[in-house]
């Protein structure tokens, strides 16, 4: 089996290149028996990344402990569950899952796309061959998956604790769903620029691979934060962590290209921008994986090895350069015949929403890249840390829930009076109302009354939209409020979609607000004492240990909780040991209300029976997972088929065919 | 025409002009100088925070039952620094692993801290005695 996979590997490599090559000279060409010859290769290399992924698979499957990888990432006492996890617990496999995955979006994307897009197909997928050549490459050379061992080990070294729980099986397959997704638009913008293909066609034959991997990289992203937040232990889910920061920039970008495409589509316009930050997305998806396999900023993702960063550098100098020569190579292609008419129009709503976007994306970057740059400019290194990135994103996360609310409904060329009056006078008083309220219920705090405020206004835009929408159907006489608002939404998915979408960001917002309460005490107590914090009680009733597994010592604390003299029930944080980990694992406990989380964690017991512990009240949390949910839901709408759409599709096809 | 134009151009560069002023002034207020043991004796009669990393130095661990925070000396191989820690100690913390501390110096050359970071340089990956046989 491990020969096979090897095999695979090494045919990929082949493969690859031949992919690439004939894709791209079938398409100069227009050699159709070339191009059709290309696809195919991918399809194969499709095969060949599967069967290697299988073998893979079933070394860990079978405790192959002769495979290093086997060996580093698993052992015999390790769940089933648990071990297929462990292909993508470290770099090797990781890679492969990449590897395999953009086959397979690239497969998926030449089937329905081969004819539809059949000028620039050849080209995008010389482009994703190209991509996948740099994976074959490393897993060959720089990485090999399928390493041995000189002797067969008679156990493997096991899981890391850390990584052995739910969040942290989905959070990185979901990550690079998203990572890997940003290609397929990437390979069609620069497709089109390289045969010239003039229009809108490429944008909207991607327009799903777009928000489907704009949407898993959130996920992605909110699953890490979970991860964090119950696995780590320090009270919190985001701590803009160099590595978090790199998953964080390509879903600015890619959120600024999702919305700026839509000015493309009706205006023709913004199309520089448009390849612009198709192309940044996709180079800071790789630029985010080199920053984890570089070690060069050190963060608690680091994977170790050093080699493999150098490749991704490589690669994503030749990208820039390659992507910022194409554009400006075929700028006057590029050049709008529209102007910008108003600054109070939807054009230019999305145009502010999309520099907040980037400013933001630009500020991370700085903050991030900030101690290498003052070490090489002024000998000394200097840090910042979440303070600084909570003081810059808060103005601009207010700037960008605000223009939530104004995008979508704002006129297109030039608002009018009227037009503002109509959409904006009612969820305005509804805004000035809530906020009055507010301060009445005692918010003091002015951040998350502005926060809170601005919340209101969205999802009262939001809701008036929906209102008049569904009214206008009824008036008709035919539907009910059940049958006009499933329709109304039914014959505009993508804008309703977005709705909902922006629905769940409000909620997200309203999480992130709550972090202005955050409180936390840390505490030594014996048996029978109680502690304080908000208006919570706690008390240790003792700690009792179990062996639950050989390599496992467990500790667990039992904490009566009560609040206002009502007992709300028992919190059973853990600290465990394990044998083949020099380090201990806290669990955490969590009682998780909408309002706030009461968030426990078990730092130490000593000889006398002294426990430690660590106890935060973190108001709102949930409200991040309810947004998170909500966006999937939202983006599900967004995806599914829709005739208007279709009919612009074709339209635009037309057009490629006429010219 | 022109003059819409020229509004984008102000609009534009106002909030470029804004984020560069959001990310100067954050810089200048919340940034701390992460310094190496030797560097910091620069530091040792200012008043303000700096961050100093460092290995533990082994067998200076010294944690008073049922308290929090421990008291443990750090070195660049060069110098060394005595800590007092004040709070939860991480998980990771042990003997000769390199950390990062936040705090200042006091009077009699003590570095007081209030934050504890482990940086394990390869979590995620097998440790290297475990990875050989």
């Amino acid at each position: 089996m491990i020969e096979l996979g090897e095999v695979s590997l090494s045919l990929s490599l082949v493969v690859v290149v031949y992919a690439a090559f004939a894709s791209f000279l079938g398409g100069a060409r227009g050699n159709g028996v070339l191009v059709r010859s290309g696809q195919n290769a991918l399809f194969a290399l499709l095969g060949l990344y599967t069967v290697a992924s299988v073998s893979l698979m079933y070394a860990l499957m079978t405790r192959d402990f002769s495979v290093e990888y086997v060996y580093n990432y698993s052992s015999r006492d390790l769940g089933r569950f648990y071990t297929v996890s462990a292909f993508w617990a470290g770099q090797k496999g990781s890679l492969l899952l990449w590897a395999w995955m953009l086959s397979l979006f690239g497969s998926i994307a030449v089937l329905q796309n081969r004819r539809k897009n059949a000028r620039i197909m050849p080209y995008a997928v010389g482009f994703i061959s190209a991509a996948l050549a740099l994976f074959s490459v490393l897993m060959v050379f720089a990485s090999p998956v399928f390493k041995r061992l000189p002797a067969i080990p008679a156990d493997g070294y096991g899981l890391n604790p850390m990584l052995q729980n739910p969040g942290m099986i989905f959070h990185p397959p979901t990550l690079y769903v998203g990572f890997v997704g940003f290609t397929i638009p990437f390979a069609f913008a620069m497709a089109a620029l390289l045969r010239r293909q003039e229009g809108e066609l490429w944008i909207l034959s991607t327009r799903r691979w777009t928000i489907f991997s704009w949407f898993f990289l959130t996920l992605g992203n909110l699953l890490g934060a979970n991860w964090a937040y119950v696995e780590l232990g320090w009270g919190g889910y985001w701590a803009w962590d160099p590595v978090e920061n790199a998953s964080f920039m390509p879903w600015l970008v890619g959120t600024a290209y999702l919305h700026s495409v839509m000015v493309q589509e009706r205006k023709g316009m913004l199309k520089v921008w448009n390849v612009s930050l198709v192309t940044i997305t996709f180079c800071l998806t790789i630029f985010g994986t080199f920053i984890t396999r570089s070690g060069l900023i050190s963060s608690v993702h680091s994977f170790g090895e050093t080699t493999v960063g150098y490749y991704f550098l490589a690669f994503l100098i030749a990208t820039m350069a390659f992507g910022a020569w194409l554009i400006y190579s075929r700028r006057e292609m590029l050049r709008s015949g529209e102007k910008f008419d108003s600054i109070l129009s939807r054009e230019s709503s999305f145009l502010f929403n999309n520099l907040a976007l980037l400013g933001a994306a630009f500020a991370v970057l700085w903050g991030t890249s900030f101690p290498m740059i003052s070490e090489a400019v002024r000998g000394v290194k200097v840090t910042v840390g979440p303070p600084f990135f909570n003081k810059v994103m808060t103005p601009i996360g207010l700037a960008l829930l605000v223009l939530t609310g104004i995008c979508p409904l704002i006129a297109w060329r030039k608002a009018t009076f009227s037009n503002l009056k109509r959409n904006f006078i009612a969820p305005l008083m509804a805004t000035v109302l809530a906020a009055a309220a507010m301060i009445a219920m005692g918010l003091r705090d002015v951040t998350a009354w502005l926060f809170f405020s601005a919340s209101v206004f969205v999802v009262s835009t939001i809701f008036l939209e929906v209102v008049r929408g569904v009214q206008t159907r009824m008036a008709g006489g035919r539907e009910n409020i059940l049958t006009g608002a499933f329709n109304l939404v039914n014959k505009n998915k993508r804008r309703y979609g977005g709705y909902v979408i922006h629905v769940g960001a409000v909620c997200m917002f309203v999480g992130f607000t709550g972090n202005l309460w955050n409180d936390q005490k840390e505490i030594a107590v014996k048996p029978g004492e109680s502690f304080n914090i908000r208006d919570y009680k706690l008390t240790y009733l003792g700690a009792g240990y179990d062996k639950p597994k050989p390599t496992k010592e467990r500790f667990t604390a039992t904490v009566l909780l009560e609040k206002g003299g009502r007992k709300l029930g028992y919190l059973r944080p853990e600290k465990n040991l394990y044998s083949n980990f020099d380090m201990p694992n806290s669990e955490v406990s969590i009682l998780s209300t909408l309002k706030e989380d009461l968030y426990l964690v078990f730092l130490a017991l000593d000889g006398n029976e002294v426990a430690t512990f660590k106890a935060h009240v973190n108001p709102l949390v949930k409200w991040l997972w309810i947004g998170g949910m909500t966006m999937g839901v939202g983006t599900v709408i967004a995806m599914l088929p829709d005739k208007r759409e279709k009919k612009f599709m074709e339209s635009l096809m037309d057009s490629i065919v006429r010219t | 025409m022109i003059i819409a134009q020229k509004k984008f151009l102000i609009g534009g560069l106002a909030v470029a002009g804004a984020v560069a002023y959001l990310v100067y002034a954050g810089i200048k207020e919340t940034s701390v100088y992460y310094l190496t043991v030797s560097q910091s004796s620069s530091m040792v009669s200012s008043d303000r925070d700096f961050r100093m990393e460092g290995n533990v130095i082994p067998g200076s661990i010294k944690i008073a039952p049922g308290s929090l925070g421990a008291e443990f000396a750090i070195t660049d191989s060069v110098k060394q620094v005595p800590i007092k820690y004040h709070g939860a100690i991480p998980d990771m913390f042990k003997d000769d692993i390199k950390v990062v501390v936040q705090g200042k110096y006091d009077k009699n050359g003590v570095f007081l801290a209030h934050t504890l970071l482990t940086s394990c340089p390869s979590k995620y990956e097998a440790s290297k005695q475990g990875g050989k046989i």
